[in-house]
């Protein structure tokens, strides 16, 4: 364990700030917000809808930058990378998820979980033993050559879930991973969530409006309104 | 990201959109075909020219013309009364004592004199009027001709000749084996010397009196002679060849050109040209500076052959730019598919990029995609050429035999060709996919996960 200093947290958040500006308009998606995200936690991020939250998980995510303010993973300050080795980050530090689960369409479940070892340039017989063993662990050994139309939103946010995992990040960013589930399927997603956090130690950060859920499940719940922290609660 | 999987992307990706992936591959295929079956024509030309050269011993060949010929700036009659001194003049004569001073240089191996004169040939009540060429006993057994029926004449004093197959052929005889034998006509056309003397010549052109009559012998077809691949300007150019003997008691018009003619006004008759055969290449140039030294203009096969070789690698430019047109077209169907493909694949690039694909990563797989049209377009374009020039070759040679010629190969396909037409395919839809490829590399992820 490189972090086991707790006083240095995993993620951290410094005044970061996005605005998006056309000719004409200035939207404000983030303004200032810090925030710490220690090791291993399950942090929730609540918020009305256009309060910042998804922007806040696509700059730490990597796949935005944003206009100020740094962002620091494992002490590594990921707000001046350059284009390239964003993407390195992105493959290795981070797995993402969506509410509209982002599949390959064209892919089959095992194809859509090795897409990133491809990017990493690992062997295509380890890819797929890899991506065999990490759809195993969701529970879906027995949909490896389904495609994501034949799979129900439940097995297709499972396959998310194995593709952001497969290539060993540290973090796990959901963004409002629920909103496409009924409230049975919503449960058990967020359950192999905790699970993932509880038994293997990956830190999960969920963006969910779902009241219920972040309190049966997260350790902590940051709310978000109008691009800044509201407040932080810490639940156990 | 490895090269076997940005290779395997791309054609599963072109498996996915087969009709899209046929439509412009078929564009590159029609640009590629167009391209190759013109080149393969022009190497084709040129490979049978050359072999013509080669099988008709051109590079061994070569003619000796009269000094004053290449003296003369031009067709001016009035250039006669500068004469020159006697004693050059009769050096410039290319008599049987200058043939005998050649035959006699190293390296030589045979000469002879050209000697053509035009003639009615008549077989069977047909009548055919051609320009029959004099041709010694020993150079008509020679690799020059070569035969299809009969064998050449034995002596030099054989009442015998070589007929090519397609004068028998507009003769009404089908099959040359079939004429070996029998009797052929042959008539001169003599010029009147009485009318030599410049008030019967103004006569005749005055067209008072035609100053010409015709003389009828009679001869056997000893040969039937294959044409000529590609007749060029080499010592074999008749479609009859009659031994010496017998044509030296013709009465026969005593020129082929119209220098002769005032020549022999001169009295300084003698052959239009001769005919040397060397027994290598390499004793072309001492043979050539000898001949010079004597005062005779020459010319070798092997100077022309270099120009030849230019021209026909012009041609093979020109055509090669008509087949560039339709490459240059099938390249714009290549980047008009793939900023298609961008946008139909536009939240599938923003997936790429948030599973860990690089700028880099999403460019070389367009890159590569374009390629792999272009190998297809390629390998499916060389196949395009090859058929349309097969049937192409077939369909004109179904005419040419009609008319008595050989089977001719215009077209030829060296590996330099079907290689390079592929890579070319290749090369060219890679240029297509520059920009199509750092289009998709710019998409942002944020958007394109937005999309939907």
């Amino acid at each position: 364990m490189e972090n086991t200093d707790l006083s240095l947290p995993l993620i951290r958040t410094d005044r970061l700030s996005k605005v998006y500006s056309t000719a004409k308009v200035r939207v404000v998606a983030l303004a200032e917000v810090s925030l710490r995200v220690a090791e291993g936690i399950f942090l929730a991020v609540a918020g009305a809808s256009g309060s910042g939250k998804s922007t806040l998980l696509n700059l730490i995510g990597g796949l935005d930058s944003p206009t100020s303010g740094a962002i620091e993973v494992r002490g590594r300050r990921i707000s001046e990378l350059d284009k390239e080795e964003l993407a390195l980050y992105r493959r290795q530090g981070v797995g993402m998820i969506f509410q509209s689960f982002n599949l390959i369409p064209s892919l089959t479940a095992l194809e859509n979980v090795a897409l990133p070892m491809m990017f990493a340039g690992v062997s295509k017989a380890e890819r797929k033993e890899r991506a065999e063993r990490m759809l195993e662990r969701v529970g879906l050994s027995h949909r490896l050559t389904h495609r994501p139309a034949e799979l129900s939103g439940g097995e297709q946010q499972r396959v998310a879930i194995a593709r952001a995992l497969v290539n060993r990040p540290s973090v796990l960013l959901a963004d409002e991973p629920t909103g496409n589930l009924d409230s049975r399927t919503s449960r058990e997603i967020v359950e192999l969530l905790a699970d993932l956090n509880r038994w293997h130690g990956l830190t999960v950060l969920m963006v969910s409006h779902e009241e219920a859920l972040v309190r049966e499940f997260a350790a902590s719940v940051v709310r978000l309104r109008d691009g800044r922290v509201e407040s932080e609660e810490v639940l156990r | 990201m490895r090269f076997s999987d940005e290779l395997g992307w791309a054609f599963s990706n072109l498996r996915k959109r087969k009709l899209r992936t046929f439509l412009t591959a078929f564009g590159v295929t029609i640009g590629i075909g167009a391209l190759v079956s013109m080149v393969s024509f022009g190497t084709g030309m040129q490979r049978n020219v050359s072999q013509t050269f080669r099988s008709l011993d051109l590079f061994n060949s070569i003619i000796v013309l009269p000094g004053d010929f290449l003296r003369r700036p031009g067709p001016d009659p009035d250039e006669k009364s500068v004469a020159l001194p006697p004693s050059e003049i009769s050096s410039t004569v290319l008599d049987d004592a200058a043939s005998a001073r050649i035959a006699a240089f190293d390296g030589v191996e045979t000469v002879f004199p050209e000697v053509r004169i035009p003639a009615l040939v008549r077989w069977n009540g047909e009548e055919e009027l051609r320009v029959i060429q004099v041709l010694p006993a020993k150079v008509a057994a020679s690799r020059m001709i070569k035969f299809s029926a009969g064998k050449p004449y034995d002596t030099d004093d054989e009442n015998s000749l070589i007929v090519s197959s397609s004068l028998l052929l507009r003769l009404g005889v089908r099959e040359p084996a079939a004429a070996i034998g029998k009797p052929i006509g042959i008539s001169t056309i003599a010029f009147d010397f009485s009318l030599l003397s410049p008030a019967g010549l103004m006569a005749a052109l005055g067209g008072e009196k035609l100053p010409l009559v015709l003389e009828e012998h009679e001869f056997v077809v000893a040969g039937v002679a294959e044409d000529l691949v590609f007749d060029g300007p080499g010592p074999m150019r008749s479609e009859v060849y009659l031994p010496p003997g017998p044509a030296g008691k013709m009465k026969r018009l005593p020129f082929t050109s119209i220098w002769d003619l005032f020549r022999a006004k001169e009295g300084r008759l003698g052959y239009s040209a001769l005919n040397v055969r060397l027994s290598s290449p390499s004793s072309i140039e001492p043979v050539k500076k000898k001949i010079k030294e004597m005062g005779f203009g020459v010319f070798a096969f092997s100077d022309q052959f270099g120009e030849i070789r230019r021209g026909f690698l012009i041609m093979n430019m020109i055509l090669a730019a008509v087949g560039m047109i339709a490459i240059v077209v099938a390249s714009l169907g290549i980047v008009n598919t793939m900023v298609m493909s961008i946008l139909e694949r536009y939240s599938e690039i923003g997936i790429m990029k948030a599973v860990g694909a690089g700028d880099r990563d999403i460019r070389r797989l367009f890159f590569f995609e374009s390629g792999a049209i272009g190998f297809l377009g390629g390998v499916f374009g060389l196949a395009l050429g090859w058929a349309v020039s097969g049937i192409i070759n077939r369909v004109v040679n179904f005419f040419l035999a009609r008319q008595g010629l050989p089977f001719i190969h215009y077209f030829s396909f060296p590996w330099w060709l079907c290689l390079g037409a592929v890579l070319f395919s290749v090369l060219v839809s890679l240029a297509a996919g520059i920009y199509p490829a750092m289009r998709a590399a710019r998409v942002d992820p944020v958007r394109a996960l937005r999309h939907d």
